[in-house]
């Protein structure tokens, strides 16, 4: 099983959120290779008044991939798709990894902290295996995330220098198959 | 509460609307405008402008604005350099498009793209004046006191899909290119404009190299 050989650690799992990123409105240069195929573009990611973040990726010349809402309550509308990427499996993989980055963890079953010699771990139980939140000792730098099947991670991904709570760099990659996210915030 | 100024909200932005198209009327003499623009656009060899490209996100009241540099030259030869806030660089040289984004390179056939293929077309043919002939659109065409508005209608499914029209508009002065919007279904768009634009310079060759 994931995270088994870690040792318990006394502390409040809820810590973690001080690594929450605020996204109000931001924008990110964003490069997507997906199985030996390469997209850029601009993803903004957005709260609405109503709470709700949307996240919308277009390329350089303003031609829209996706527009995605998450809503406040766990709830997930796809606004819009391009016919090719209009498959639920990655629809469905692109909800997890951002569910991941804006620690959207409402369906957690249970969640527990975990320590090695390095690290703090913390654990989110899901339906399916876990989001993970890997920090230093101390609590002072996230050093990356996790998203793990019941047995092993099948995704990591980092978040870098925060400016007024937003980070200035993002990665996702996937384990199991060719899927890497990078961003990297774009100053207006 | 909430209802009530929405309501007023509603018919405000309606009313705004309905001023803007009031403006345009359709165009008396069509065939005297078509004849003069494409006269106009046969004699055009090369446009150099600066462009400002709106990417208005209309639920978000989000507008993604981004600057750069046009050029043109016939036949089939653009090249856009977009320089704010981030760079990208596409060359259009007949049949193949090369873009450079940060450090990667990349070359395509226009041929193996049909949408951007459709696009570029749509692109090209403003500024070649062939914008009436293309047969993928049905093409309506307004005019107000300092400007024509074409209105370009996708006829097969795949523009449909992205677009419920492309408005061209062209300066009545010198009959050029202004701004180009295109509407999708959502209500967002992309909209560029053409600013500082020369026209018949001498450009060279390695502007549109693709290496």
């Amino acid at each position: 099983m994931a995270y088994k050989n870690l040792q318990p650690a006394p502390g409040n799992v809820d810590y973690i959120n001080k690594f929450k990123p605020d996204f109000r409105s931001a924008l990110y240069k964003t490069e997507v290779d997906v199985e030996g195929h390469h997209l850029s573009g601009l993803l903004l990611i957005k709260t609405l008044p109503d709470s709700s973040i949307r996240i919308v990726f277009a390329n350089e010349v303003g031609f829209k991939f996706f527009d995605f809402e998450f809503r406040k309550d766990g709830g997930f509308k796809v606004y819009y798709i391009v016919k090719q990427m209009d498959k639920q499996p990655v629809i469905k993989t692109l909800r997890k990894d951002f569910d991941l980055l804006m620690f959207r963890n409402g369906d957690v079953k249970a969640s527990f902290l975990r320590k090695d010699d390095q690290n703090l771990y913390y654990i989110f139980k899901k339906q399916k295996g876990f989001f993970c939140y890997v920090t230093d000792p101390g609590g002072k730098e996230l050093k990356r995330m996790e998203i793990s099947s019941p047995r092993k991670p099948i995704v990591a991904g980092i978040m870098r220098n925060y400016k007024n709570g937003i980070p200035d760099t993002i990665g996702i990659a996937h384990e199991n198959f060719n899927f890497t996210i990078s961003l990297k915030k774009i100053e207006r | 509460m909430h209802k009530i100024y929405f309501l007023v909200l509603i018919v405000f932005i309606t009313a705004d609307v309905k001023a803007q198209q009031g403006e345009y009327a359709p165009v008396k003499d069509l065939e005297k405008f078509k004849e003069q623009f494409t006269a106009v656009a046969a004699k055009v060899q090369t446009i150099k402008s600066d462009f400002t490209q709106e990417k208005n996100l209309s639920m978000l009241s989000e507008k993604i604005v981004s600057k750069g540099k046009f050029w043109f030259r016939k036949e089939n030869l653009l090249r856009m350099e977009y320089t704010k806030p981030y760079e990208y660089l596409m060359i259009l040289n007949k049949d193949n498009i090369y873009i450079k984004d940060g450090e990667k390179e990349s070359r395509v056939s226009v041929k193996s793209n049909k949408i951007f293929q459709q696009i570029n077309k749509i692109v090209i043919d403003c500024v070649e004046g062939e914008v009436f002939n293309n047969p993928d659109f049905n093409t309506t065409a307004f005019e107000s006191k300092t400007s024509y508005k074409v209105e370009l209608s996708p006829i097969g499914k795949t523009l449909k899909q992205f677009f419920t029209n492309i408005d061209v508009f062209i300066d009545k002065k010198d009959y050029s290119v202004t701004t180009i919007e295109m509407n999708e279904n959502s209500g967002d768009n992309t909209i560029l404009h053409f600013t500082d634009r020369e026209f018949n310079t001498v450009i060279p060759d390695a502007v549109f190299a693709i290496k």
